[in-house]
């Protein structure tokens, strides 16, 4: 009888320790889960789950910016050859589909989108392009455009996935159709918490190269004068 | 009377069409071993890059980077980032595509690269494998293959290389120049005269 009860007793404890156990398992398993998965990530960034708000405040905070006038500093790395190299030079946009983005160092190269209107101009040569003409073109156009106007989270080229910080936002978009893909596994843009501005760029190519834009000495709402943008 | 006159100038048209650019070549015992300073001797270096084919204008950085197994990489991306090819030259002759984007991804376009790039690097040239002559006060270092021949073109005294040709039995087909520092070139120019194409590079100031 005793020790009936004795195994009794102890299938209880046995049980409630079993119970405690899973559920600390359960615990511990979550925690490393969710920050295995971070790490394995984005080190220090966590999920966004809802997406559909984010989208939405994104949208609304970003319109807020009709002007961008900033630095970069560009960083290509070619990964197996272990060299990169550094250009800079300024960014200049402005609310609708403005973008001017001029390569002072060490080379020169300007890229104007205004509208369907693009133009490249290098050492050489200009070179107007009408933007609708050429997929590609109006692809990455599109994501430049996106990307500062705030509307890149409905942009169809891709699939996008958002992470946070306490600083950041970050986007992380993988290209959707082919012809993309051939040049980009995935883009990254981290974008400033308290203006939603981006504050980087970093495309990653398939190849494991990639290329980092950081805009230095951002101001937003500047007044920016339309002929910056021409395109004769 | 009109005819005949015509039909000799037609003639006479044919035979000169005919002639090889490099019939008038003398031969002449010259130093070619001396060719061997103006291989250039990358180890890692940037070009700006601008590419011209057929009335479309391509531009970007190019570099050249010496690999320590002494093979070549030639990489080209343009200004944005986005690296269209990626050449490896080994030293034995034998000749690697480790990456090309799709629009470029045609044997065609890469033999021409390939050809081109081997042409400006001066790749496997030395001594052994070339005849000399002259003309004009110029020596030609010439490298038979099998249907082209590549001149290496110097002054008298081998003192500079003035260009590199690359030429069909009859005609040249390619021309390079090079300006300023002889074993890394300042700027490179490359001219096709088959058809319409350069390739200008010039040193990145970094």
């Amino acid at each position: 009888m005793r020790n009936e009860v004795v195994n009794s007793q102890w299938s209880m404890v046995n049980s409630r320790w079993s119970m405690v156990i899973s559920q600390w398992s359960l615990v511990i398993g979550v925690i490393l889960i969710t920050s295995f998965s971070s790490f394995a990530q984005y080190p220090g960034y966590s999920t966004v789950a809802d997406l559909p708000s984010f989208k939405k405040q994104f949208a609304i905070e970003a319109k807020k910016i009709q002007s961008i006038k900033s630095a970069f500093v560009q960083e290509k790395n070619l990964s197996v050859l272990a060299e990169k190299i550094t250009s800079e030079g300024n960014f200049n946009f402005k609310r609708e589909n403005k973008v001017r983005i001029a390569y002072e160092k060490p080379f020169s190269y300007i890229m104007i989108m205004n509208g369907d209107q693009m133009l490249v101009k290098d050492n050489q040569k200009e070179n107007k392009v009408n933007v609708k003409s050429n997929k590609l073109f109006q692809q990455v156009n599109k994501i430049m455009v996106d990307c500062v106007q705030g509307t890149i989270l409905d942009n169809k080229d891709f699939t996008v996935k958002v992470f946070q910080n306490d600083k950041n936002w970050l986007l992380e978009m993988t290209p959707v159709g082919k012809g993309l893909k051939e040049f980009f596994q995935t883009i990254l843009v981290y974008a400033d918490k308290h203006d939603y501005s981006v504050s980087s760029i970093d495309m990653r190519e398939p190849s494991g190269d990639n290329t980092l834009i950081r805009f230095t000495h951002k101001e937003l709402n500047t007044a920016i004068p339309d002929a910056l943008f021409a395109i004769k | 009377m009109r005819f005949l006159l015509l039909s000799s100038l037609v003639v006479a048209g044919l035979l000169m069409g005919c002639k090889s650019e490099y019939a008038d070549l003398k031969p002449v015992q010259a130093d070619v071993t001396c060719i061997g300073k103006f291989k250039p001797t990358f180890q890692v270096n940037w070009y700006n890059a601008s590419v011209d084919v057929i009335g479309k204008h391509l531009s970007g950085l190019l570099l050249f980077k010496a690999m320590p197994d002494s093979s070549l990489r030639v990489v080209f991306t343009n200004e944005v980032g986005i690296t269209f090819f990626d050449f490896g030259f080994s030293s034995d002759g034998k000749f690697k595509v480790y990456q090309v984007i799709k629009q470029l991804d045609k044997k065609a376009v890469i033999n021409l690269l390939r050809k081109d790039f081997e042409l400006m690097v001066m790749r496997e040239v030395d001594g052994a494998n070339l005849k000399s002559f002259t003309r004009n006060g110029e020596i030609f270092m010439a490298r038979a293959g099998k249907s082209e021949t590549d001149y290496f073109i110097t002054d008298k005294d081998c003192a500079s290389l003035l260009r590199i040709e690359k030429a069909s039995k009859k005609k040249i087909k390619t021309m390079v120049t090079r300006i300023g520092g002889e074993q890394v070139p300042d700027s490179v120019f490359l001219k096709h005269y088959t058809f319409n194409m350069t390739i200008a590079l010039k040193k990145l100031k970094r």
